[in-house]
């Protein structure tokens, strides 16, 4: 991933452009920006956002709510409303192509036959008025040119292949007759039919409990080996994240702050704002006690500050953070990336404060 | 209980019971009922859905069979040896005509109404067809487009609704059909403007069908934009397209007797309802009762029926009501 320079202006971002070099890259998003137009002013959802993504490995993107991960995904489908959408910047390489120079028609080959989505809500990602057969075997006609017979056969297969019983039955059912996880399990269904090189699955458990949620992951991560897709794990949970994918990339307010293998980044954090996720979850070992939260709230997107974007809430934030934007940098000796001014010379007292709260976050953890 | 597809549907909770009574290791397979189901079982139980669709359906059968079973043709003149100049009340014998016949042409007032009945509903439900398919389209695209194409669209809409419609059908028939135009000229000026409410409706529930997560699933998966409005959001549209249809074949049916009435609508020669009642503005003058109250008593059952059918689809296309 490339540098940055200090200042907050993308036009000077973009360094490098063209398809990455290394084929192996399946997907690879480059300074992206994703700008809402509404009528008090422009929402910057994504502010340059960098990340790639290997052939048959996994990646997840995590942060709160508002900070812009659905938003990427649906940049990188190309499904958002435009306007209020504008895709300012950026580059999407996708398999050798750059989608968001592709024309509408072939992107909605690549959608469905190259990409797929699982969404957060199975109960409404389901059309009411059509058989699950239908649903399925539609992507099926639509991507594979296969009749319809032997569409509904594949259907059949696919069901299977997602652990559902009896799919002779279950393919002429109604998405109403059936419960959450079984319709959860058709959405996986229906992405994995088409033999997609990248299932994009955006918080595909939050709608689930939590015995459901174990087994749709189970799921998803053993078809995910199984077919050699690759994925892209968008959600807020760090368990989740934990459990399913190899690298991790945190995102805050439009940027990604921190990026790495998984368990670098949730054993050994760099920024404050990823220890800050760590430090509020729930755990045993806090019993009694108040949970930790990060102070403040997520900054007004008409409002942001002017340096860093977590500067305001961060604990360890000198005059530097609110002066200039720092960039995404390899921390010297971790194969970690992180957007944080901690990690230079100057900071060296704050450096040991952070390392110290890390340590004691992660091993009360761990514990 | 009912056969289907080799497995036993059991309907009610008193059948399943006394089948599991009868073979207590009956294996039973329940199965739900989908929506249309459901919907046709509401419309079923529904009272006033009953009754208005039985006297609809008799209309339609009166107006289609009607004129094959009566003995005179629509425009031929009754076989009296006697130039009648008032015409006769009903059941005057030795000529039977149950409704009475007209003066002049001497017709039969039976066979003016049943070939009027058969003439109006061809016109209202072909023009609401019509309209309802143009409606839907224009709707359709306004709707799930939305921005400026939905603009200009609805725009059209509004400046088309904002004259007053019914003088712009008795111009439209009279600049077209010279006062005497056939059946489909009016049928196509009704069905050209009757789009128009349709339109709107349709597009106001494709405003909100294309929020659904359905919707962004479809398109994931690569369907087109036609596609996913025509096959996947109109499927889930067609319970008030089809309520918003079953009223406009009522409110035509009116259209055309007040066009026709008035005297710039069909052929003052083809008998349809308004006509007939044209014909009889003198002849009730002159006592003549018979020959406007049975066609205007057409018209209001007519009317009345495909209300109360509407009503009833109304309630049992709404997925939430419990009857």
């Amino acid at each position: 991933m490339k540098q940055k320079p200090d200042q907050a202006d993308y036009q000077t971002g973009s360094t490098v452009s063209g398809p990455p070099t290394d084929p192996e890259i399946l997907l690879e998003v480059r300074d992206l920006h994703t700008y809402f137009h509404v009528m008090d002013g422009t929402v910057k959802a994504v502010d340059g956002v960098d990340f790639s993504l290997k052939r048959g490995e996994t990646l997840g993107i995590v942060g709160e709510s508002g900070c812009g991960k659905s938003v990427t995904a649906l940049t990188i489908m190309q499904l958002l409303d435009i306007p209020p959408g504008e895709i300012v910047s950026g580059e999407i390489w996708f398999d050798g192509r750059d989608l968001l120079s592709l024309p509408p028609e072939e992107m909605r080959h690549v959608r469905g036959a190259d990409i797929a989505m699982i969404f957060q809500e199975p109960m409404t990602s389901l059309n009411p008025v059509f058989t699950i057969g239908d649903q399925i075997s539609e992507a099926i006609i639509l991507h594979q040119h296969v009749g319809k017979k032997e569409a509904m056969a594949r259907a059949i297969d696919s069901l299977k292949a997602v652990g559902i019983n009896a799919p002779e039955r279950r393919v002429k059912q109604y998405p109403h007759e059936m419960s959450g996880g079984i319709r959860q399990r058709v959405m996986i269904a229906m992405a994995l039919s088409c033999n997609p090189k990248l299932v994009i699955a955006d918080e595909p458990t939050t709608a689930l409990d939590v015995t459901i949620q174990a087994q749709i992951l189970e799921l998803i991560k053993k078809l995910q080996v199984d077919t050699g897709a690759a994925l892209l794990l968008i959600t807020h949970d760090l368990a989740v994240v934990a459990e399913t994918v190899q690298n991790v990339a945190v995102m805050y307010a439009g940027r990604v702050v921190e990026a790495g293998p998984v368990e670098d980044v949730l054993l050994r954090p760099q920024h404050p704002y990823t220890l800050g996720l760590l430090n509020s979850i729930p755990a045993l070992h806090k019993r009694g006690r108040q949970l930790d939260v990060i102070k403040g709230v997520v900054p007004n997107p008409f409002r942001m500050p002017p340096g860093c974007k977590f500067a305001p809430r961060c604990p360890y934030a000198w005059d530097r953070c609110s002066q200039g934007e720092p960039s995404l940098v390899e921390i010297p000796g971790r194969k970690v990336l992180s957007r944080c001014y901690l990690h230079t010379f100057e900071a060296a007292s704050r450096r040991a404060d952070f390392d110290r709260a890390a340590v004691a976050t992660v091993s009360g953890g761990t514990r | 209980m009912v056969e289907s597809g080799g497995a036993r549907v059991v309907e009610t909770p008193e059948a399943l019971e006394e089948l599991l009574t009868a073979h207590p290791d009956y294996d039973v397979q329940l199965e739900s009922l989908n929506q249309r189901q459901l919907a046709w079982r509401r419309f079923k139980r529904h009272r006033m859905a009953r009754l208005g669709s039985s006297m609809f359906l008799t209309m339609v059968i009166i107006g289609i069979v009607g004129p094959q079973l009566l003995p005179f043709e629509k425009n031929s003149y009754v076989p009296s040896n006697q130039i009648v100049q008032i015409g006769r009340p009903p059941m005057v014998v030795p000529y039977f005509h149950p409704f009475g016949e007209t003066t002049q042409l001497q017709y039969d007032v039976l066979t003016l109404v049943v070939n009027g009945i058969g003439l109006s509903l061809l016109i209202s439900v072909c023009a609401t067809f019509i309209a309802t398919c143009i409606g839907t389209f224009v709707g359709g695209i306004a709707g799930y487009f939305g921005g400026w194409l939905d603009t200009i669209l609805m725009r059209i809409v509004d400046a088309l609704l904002a004259m007053p419609l019914i003088y712009l059908i008795l111009v439209a028939s009279e600049f077209i059909g010279h006062g005497a135009a056939s059946w489909f000229t009016v049928m196509l000026i009704f069905a050209l403007i009757g789009w128009l409410q349709t339109a709107r409706l349709v597009r106001s529930v494709m405003l909100s069908l294309r929020e659904e997560d359905y919707v962004d699933a479809a398109r994931v998966a690569g369907v087109s934009q036609m596609r996913i409005i025509f096959r996947h959001l109109l499927p889930n549209a067609l319970s008030p397209i089809i309520v918003a249809a079953t009223l406009s074949i009522a409110a035509f049916i009116t259209a055309e007797a007040f066009v026709s009435f008035v005297g710039y609508g069909i052929d003052p020669m083809t008998p349809t309802l308004g006509n007939i009642l044209n014909g009889a503005q003198e002849a009730i003058n002159a006592g003549n009762w018979w020959w406007a109250v049975f066609p205007g008593a057409a018209i209001v059952l007519i009317v009345l029926g495909i209300n109360f059918m509407g009503d009833g689809l109304q309630d049992a296309l709404d997925p939430r009501a419990k009857i």
